[in-house]
């Protein structure tokens, strides 16, 4: 097959570039999505519009907006961290949902005579607990026994799903409301165990999400184990010269994933929900935080800004039909953003160039066995 | 007798299958060229509702199928192109393709004045045989009483097993699966190869998804496909990426999504959910045993499955 | 042997003035060479030596710069392997091609236009049995590849040559791979072959193999022919000079006086390697303080599984390794580290250096686990970029910019930082491999400078490596590896180019030539 242009890796993309890709993929998706709502007949300025004025137009809207961006930075987190270190976690929402469980089980049972704060940290701890716990079930066989993580994850996720609804909607378990009749609900979380709220619906989960991408970065970039970690990410023969257990490392990293996104989990469940409502639970938060994290390119601390705009678009979904749009159009951007971004990816790695001169072979020498 | 439990369920599974039958053919042949699709449950709802939205307005049902597999494999290009050319990461891709193709769907099932949702179908797949031969005992119903694409699907199953395993064709996808860097010393043009069975892939993908609108369900909601473009990845795993394999254990799966009922009517006592579970278990389970030791390698995936190939790199 | 004067048939292969060279560098210069119709033909040369490429060319692999090839007798292009093959020349290489969940059968088959869109595993599963029986060759057709030995998966290389009746064949390093009684059954086949009329072209460093099997040798140095001759004729120390030239560098320091204590003493060392084949094997060496301590040999000897059996990367399958007289056989390596191992491994971007992370991580990857590197769990940036900048200066490292990818630096460079890491950290024993591969010439002064000054601080130094100039310029005491073993040892004055190139073409000191 004959190039008509060069790929090149490139050496350090420049900065602009790293910025402009994902925000080109955005306005790209946003095009898209023009196209798409013009082409059935829609208003796209008004449409957009209403997105935007629904999703940061009003304190409530804003209010609205962040309490949906807050599992986004955790499952964006959880998804960044694993990714970087070529752990593929996709299992974000199966840990979300475990961590929603398990959270919902300390939530129920604590005595309503445990002072708040202890009762708080318990459930939000519970829930890191489970996610991690969930994602052990992929890590271990990974690290282990060198099970592929991409299907044992996906499938956990369907694993959780099922696990959750039965404890609800298909049993009565201790999760599921006994005094609901009319239809099968989760049993609500005592009182002194729930998140308080202090701007309309949006609660404290907010700062903890935010902490935890904090955290996150600062590990990451400032302590020996985030340098460790970097090493890893970076090359796992260069990690192993350097003395460092890899595998134990990798381990770590995929249970910090876990426990990231059944924290997402954990503060739904006794934040905005109250209970444990595999309806909402049941929102591809896992999926979306991937698209976060991917457009945020791996940044803990990028992800807040993109968790946002995604928690935009989430918000304003249901506000689209209204005005006789689908909610499904914010899906539509959602994928597209990802679409662009993964695309544009490619561009920030490698360089594209018309060729002088027929690029030459490489040389024999580098098939010699070597190292 | 062709009332039993047992046949009424038997011929359940295989209407409740056929989607994930192809589905699950189409993405072992993705898979067996190296490349892993995620995005099959994205394409089986663009293929169901593009179906639905052909056949509404034509009346036709194989321009439905057409149209289906068109919509499909067109999804899939985009995969192609990320996975091939571009060489990103084929999960990322594969998922936000998912993401895509399911807002799409959705989409246009609910755009426009005239929306598509809730209206019945214009026409549905039925069988094709006489109801005399239907009534056969055992023989009828499971021989005579399918639709015509359920009866495509069986052909669709030997031709990808006969092309896979004795055509040279077949060999050289399954080279590419294994190890492109030497599949392309051979002289095999690894590019060309996976786009094709991507876009073939895509393609059984949508035609599974329009066999739930064309044949299954009465009219056009979100989703009437439920995760099978999910539990069709997982299928691949349980049937060793062999389409003889994928056959049986998508009726086992398609008995499975009936199997509720059919327990209620015998009186045992299993929730759904948990039965819901099986398949993803199973295929962890398979997961677990195929990573480890010899076995697991004459069982196992294409070697290459996943992972970028770049011509420079020898 | 044809009946006919030879000047009337024309060779198989001749290549006249050949050059072939990569980003400026000649592979092969102005090469002459000819194959008859019927002969085993040996080429035989160090690493880097240009063989392999000329392989390839004649491959079709690579096209020649400038040159002509003729292929009986009438000028020929190829513009890939495939169209070789179809011309009748076939290639084994040192990696082989094969698709290890595939079996035998279907990988002979693949890529071959003459199989039929119909595959019949029968058909090819016959034909694939009927060739190993004719060149007594023995393989299982519906083995899959995995399944078996690297000897058995060379033949399955060998016979998809003759599937489609390549007249032909070039076989590079094919023994590398080889047990002694599978290296005879190759001999025996290419034997046959030959006989057949076919024509071979055998890559070796091995002087007794080349002794054994082929009917002439042509040897190639730094890409050139020095020297072609019917192997009957040939005496192997005229070749060994030949591989390994005259005009060396004499080594010009001065002997170091005060040698001390051992510290690396090495017993009876086996190491596997990859394959599971005792790479490493039954191995002894003391290097005392002070001292360097130099092992030359063709690559594929057993360096690596040595170099990383006694740093802790691989396991030591049995022996031990002392460390100033305890016993660290079996230790982690950042245990190893700490007790004072350095190591400049070959793979200088691919293991030494992290490729993405910049300059001043890198400097600090064997230490940050100490202060002023990190206090508890936190770095210190500040310390990593007080000590980089020292390192930088010092070793003269060029092209480093802040938070710039260490791999965009060029090959010297990164070999700087890599020796000032390694020499700056606490150690006593420094193990090098091949430390000024592909280096320019300051570098590679740089390079031996640090090597020499580590000497001279005491520490106990071993060098491995395939160049001799280096070796001999650096060394107080030579050794060579073969097969895994030490085949001679010899203090530096009495070390000739002569004499390490018979050793490390197999030539045992006992033997007579």
């Amino acid at each position: 097959m004959s190039r008509r242009f060069i790929v090149e890796p490139r050496g350090l993309a420049p900065w602009w570039l790293k910025l402009l890709i994902p925000i080109g993929s955005v306005i790209a998706a946003l095009a898209l999505g023009a196209l798409f709502l013009a082409i059935t007949g829609n208003d796209w300025v008004e449409v957009y519009t209403k997105m935007a004025d629904t999703a940061f137009g009003s304190g409530r809207g804003f209010a609205e907006t962040l309490v949906s961006s807050t599992p986004l930075i955790l499952t964006g987190v959880a998804a960044a961290i694993a990714f970087k270190m070529l752990v593929w976690n996709i299992g974000g929402e199966g840990q979300l949902m475990f961590g929603a469980i398990a959270a919902a089980g300390v939530g129920i049972w604590l005595s309503s005579s445990t002072p708040a704060v202890i009762a708080v940290i318990a459930v939000v701890l519970a829930g890191a607990v489970g996610g991690a716990f969930w994602a052990s079930l992929a890590a271990v066989p990974k690290v282990y026994l060198g099970t592929n993580e991409i299907i044992t994850t996906l499938m956990l996720n369907f694993i959780a799903l099922n696990l959750m609804q039965y404890l609800v909607l298909g049993s009565f378990s201790p999760w599921r409301d006994p005094e609901a009749t009319q239809f099968p609900q989760g049993r609500p979380i005592i009182d002194n165990a729930r998140l308080p709220e202090f701007f309309h619906r949006l609660d404290w989960g907010l700062f903890i999400a935010i902490a935890v991408a904090i955290v996150a970065w600062f590990v990451i970039s400032k302590t020996r184990s985030g340098f460790e970690y970097r090493i890893v990410g970076d090359s796992f023969d260069t990690a192993r010269y350097v003395g460092i257990k890899v595998p134990r490392k990798v381990l770590s990293v995929f249970l910090a994933s876990g426990a990231a996104a059944g924290l997402a989990g954990s503060i739904l469940v006794v934040g905005i929900l109250g209970k444990m409502d595999p309806r909402s639970l049941d929102l591809g938060l896992g999926f979306t935080g991937i698209i976060v994290a991917a457009l945020a390119r791996l940044n803990p601390i990028a992800i807040i800004p993109v968790a946002i705009l995604m928690g935009a678009l989430n918000n304003a979904g249901p506000a689209l039909q209204s005005i006789g749009v689908p909610s499904a159009t914010v899906k539509i951007l959602q994928g597209a953003i990802l679409i662009f971004a993964v695309a544009g990816e490619f561009l920030i790695m490698n360089r594209i160039k018309r060729p002088k001169r027929v690029a030459d072979d490489v040389p024999a020498e580098a098939e010699v066995s070597s190292a | 007798m062709n009332d039993s439990v047992v046949m009424l369920t038997i011929v359940a599974a295989i209407g409740l299958g056929t989607p994930l039958v192809f589905a699950t053919v189409g993405e072992i042949l993705t898979e067996r060229s190296g490349i892993l699709n995620l995005g099959v449950q994205g394409m089986m709802l663009i293929g169901a509702v593009m179906g639905f939205w052909a056949t509404f307005q034509t009346g036709s049902l194989w321009l439905g199928v057409i149209v289906a597999m068109i919509a499909g494999a067109a999804l899939s290009v985009i995969h192609a192109f990320n996975s091939v050319t571009l060489r990103v990461s084929q999960i990322v891709s594969g998922l936000a393709l998912t993401i895509f193709g399911t807002g799409l769907a959705i989409f246009i099932g609910r755009a426009g004045s005239d929306a598509l949702v809730g209206r019945p179908s214009r026409a549905i797949f039925e069988s094709i045989f006489p109801q005399s031969l239907i009534d056969i005992p055992i023989v009828g119903p499971l021989i005579f009483g399918h639709d015509a694409l359920i009866y495509l699907s069986w052909v669709v199953v030997g031709v990808a097993s006969y092309y896979l395993f004795h055509t040279r064709p077949g060999l050289t996808v399954r080279a590419v699966g294994e190890d492109p860097a030497s599949a392309e010393s051979a002289g095999i043009n690894v590019t060309r190869v996976r786009y094709i069975h991507v876009m073939l892939g895509g393609a059984l993908a949508g035609l599974g998804g329009a066999y739930f609108s064309l044949a299954l369900v009465p009219s056009w909601q979100d989703n009437p496909i439920g995760s099978a473009g999910w539990i069709a990845i997982a299928l691949v795993i349980l049937a060793s990426w062999r389409p003889w394999r994928a056959l049986w254990v998508a009726y086992l799966f398609g008995a499975a999504g009936r199997i509720n009922f059919t327990f209620q009517t015998l009186q045992i006592n299993i929730p759904a959910n948990l039965l819901a579970m099986l398949p993803f278990i199973l295929a962890i389970v398979a997961m677990l045993i195929l990573a480890s030791g010899k076995r697991g390698r004459l069982l196992g995936a294409p070697e290459a499955l996943g992972i970028p190939y770049s011509r420079e790199e020898r | 042997m044809p009946d006919r004067p030879e000047s009337e048939i024309p060779p198989a292969v001749e290549l006249r003035n050949i050059d072939k060279s990569f980003y400026g560098v000649f592979a092969n210069a102005d090469v002459d060479f000819s194959l008859a119709r019927g002969e085993v033909h040996a080429l035989l040369g160090e690493n880097g030596a240009g063989k392999s490429t000329l392989c390839s060319v004649i491959a079709g692999l690579y096209r020649p710069d400038s040159g002509d090839m003729l292929l009986d007798g009438k000028p020929t292009v190829f513009k890939s392997p495939k169209d070789a093959l179809a011309a009748g020349v076939g290639m084994v290489y040192q990696h082989f091609r094969l698709i290890s969940n595939l079996t035998v059968a279907e990988n002979i088959a693949l890529g071959n236009p003459e199989v039929g869109l119909r595959l019949s595993q029968s058909e090819l599963e016959a034909d694939a049995k009927e060739l190993g029986e004719r060149y007594d060759f023995p393989v299982d057709p519906t083995a899959r590849i995995w399944q078996l030995s690297v000897g058995q998966q060379q033949r399955v290389e060998i016979l998809k040559l003759l599937y489609r009746d390549a007249r032909i064949l070039i076989l590079d390093e094919p023994t590398a791979v080889l047990t002694p009684q599978e290296g005879e059954a190759l001999f025996r086949a290419m034997r046959i072959l030959a006989g057949e009329g076919r024509s071979l072209i055998f890559v070796s460093h091995k002087l007794h193999e080349v002794k054994a099997v082929s009917d002439r040798v042509t040897v190639l140095r730094e890409g050139r022919v020095v020297g072609a001759a019917e192997t009957a004729d040939a005496e192997p120390r005229d070749l060994a000079r030949m591989m390994v030239g005259k005009d060396l560098v004499l080594p010009t320091r001065a002997p170091n006086e005060s040698i001390g204590e051992p510290v690396l003493v090495v017993k009876d060392l086996v190491v596997e390697d990859d394959r599971g084949l005792d790479a490493v094997d039954g191995l002894s060496i003391t290097v005392n303080a002070g001292e360097i301590v130099g092992i030359a040999g063709v690559s594929g000897n057993g360096q690596r599984e040595l170099a990383q059996g006694i740093v802790g990367l691989m396991k030591v399958k049995s022996g031990s390794v002392h460390l100033s007289g305890s016993d660290v056989t079996s230790l982690s390596v950042l245990r190893k580290i700490k007790l004072g191992i350095a190591y400049v491994p070959q793979s200088r971007l691919g293991m030494g250096l992290a490729p993405g992370l910049d300059t001043d991580d890198n400097l600090a990857l064997k230490q940050y686990r100490e202060p002023p590197f990190s206090k508890g769990p936190m770095l210190s940036a500040k310390a990593f970029q007080t000590k980089a900048a020292e390192l930088i200066e010092a070793f003269d490292v060029r092209g480093v910019r802040p938070g710039l990818p260490i791999r965009l630096l060029s090959g010297g460079n990164l070999q700087k930082a890599l020796i000032a890491r390694e020499v700056t950290q606490d150690h006593c024993v420094m193990i090098a491999r091949s430390p000024t591969r592909g280096l320019d010439v300051g570098a590679t002064a740089t390079v031996r400078d640090e090597l020499l000054a580590e000497r001279d601080r005491g520490i106990a130094v071993l060098l491995i490596s395939q160049d001799l100039d280096e070796l001999l310029a650096l060394s107080d005491r030579l050794l060579v590896i073969y097969e895994g073993q030490i085949a001679g040892d010899m203090p530096a004055s009495e070390a000739t180019a002569e004499r390490l190139g018979l050793l490390m073409a197999g030539q045992r000191e006992d033997q007579s030539a």
